[in-house]
């Protein structure tokens, strides 16, 4: 076992029941016994992997979602203001270049919250986007945000 | 301090509320089920954020602020499983997205 | 700054009600579910302006936000996956 995910897990789950208590100190006892119960269920689920995800890569990739997810919000904004509508939506297909599993979940969550992209469907390595706008650069815009989930995991070899 | 704390307060509230008009707008403007996805997964979680962020920034104490914080983060990742379950689910029964319909500039 | 509180919970709650239109027009279950995801992330805008307005008094609202945005979210998939059957979209047309 990996003692320092133990660890640093541990601590989350405090700090998570620290938060939802409001920061009361009247509650511990019981918190004690879920965070004990969070860790547990937590390295059944999910046990600790060697490649742990990389700091520098998690900040880069939060501060690209946020600021992306601002410009989508205020694109969505503007279009839905207008007194005219002005789209123009398709279907496109995307070939997928991150491993199956975590790394193309993340991605398909990340790019429903993206600028102009809804993910409809996976088929093999092909994504399924529908763009409200395919006048945009739906393809650099993906392949940035792929970019970054394989720099947050550590997936490049 | 407070009151300029009290200002952008304000602001990010005004922020938020205006991208939620937009997230009703478009949930009711929009013309088919996918641009309505859109409206929703985008405008009304800025909305949330900016509202959440606003209110935490006039809250008591830390651990209250980063609580409200932390709702922001659960829906949108409730919202983006969500809308990709709801839009595969309307991709596999077959209904077509509105092509472009609208003129083109 | 306590003025703003109420103001945008009732403008929120309008924003809830004319939602409903589209619950109302339909024309898929989809759409008509839409407005229920709507109804989380609006309703959770609502819970926490109320709660702040409410000074100290209704801070279990914030609670009350949180459940709300979870099961907003569960719901919408255990319809997606569950609820929504090909039945439902005989009478789809782009409105």
């Amino acid at each position: 076992m990996n003692a320092i995910a133990i660890v640093i897990r541990t601590l989350s789950f405090a700090l998570a029941w620290w938060v939802l208590t409001e920061g009361r100190g009247d509650s511990w006892g019981v918190g004690a016994v879920t965070v004990m119960f969070a860790l547990v269920v937590s390295l059944v689920l999910s046990p600790p992997v060697r490649k742990r995800i990389s700091l520098t890569g998690a900040l880069n990739f939060a501060i690209f979602f946020l600021s992306k997810s601002i410009q989508g919000g205020i694109q969505v904004a503007f279009m839905a203001l207008r007194p005219r509508l002005d789209m123009a939506p398709a279907l496109l297909e995307m070939q997928l270049a991150l491993p199956p599993g975590k790394a193309r979940v993340m991605l398909i969550y990340t790019l429903n919250l993206l600028p102009g992209t809804v993910c409809v469907g996976i088929e093999g390595d092909t994504l399924h986007l529908h763009v409200i706008d395919s006048r945009m650069h739906i393809e650099s815009e993906m392949r940035m945000a792929e970019s970054r989930i394989v720099r947050m995991l550590r997936l490049e070899t | 301090m407070t009151i300029l704390l009290e200002w952008l307060s304000a602001g990010l509230l005004l922020a938020g509320a205006g991208f939620y008009l937009a997230g009703t707008l478009g949930l009711l403007r929009f013309p088919d089920v996918y641009a309505r996805l859109h409206a929703l997964t985008k405008a009304d979680n800025l909305g949330l954020g900016l509202l959440a962020l606003g209110l935490a920034l006039q809250a008591e104490s830390l651990a209250l602020a980063l609580k409200i914080l932390l709702i922001w983060p659960l829906v949108l990742a409730a919202s983006a499983v969500v809308s990709f379950a709801i839009a595969r689910r309307a991709h596999e029964l077959g209904i077509a997205p509105v092509g472009q319909e609208e003129e083109q500039p | 700054m306590t003025s703003l509180e109420w103001p945008l919970a009732v403008f929120l709650l309008f924003n809830l009600l004319a939602a409903l239109i589209r619950a109302a027009r339909g024309p898929t279950a989809a759409d008509r579910m839409l407005t229920a995801l709507l109804f989380g992330t609006t309703g959770v805008g609502m819970l926490l302006l109320l709660a702040h307005a409410g000074n100290g008094v209704s801070m279990p609202l914030v609670d009350t936000a949180l459940v709300l945005a979870l099961l907003a979210a569960i719901a919408g998939v255990a319809f997606a996956r569950l609820g929504w059957r090909k039945t439902e979209e005989h009478h789809d047309d782009p409105a």
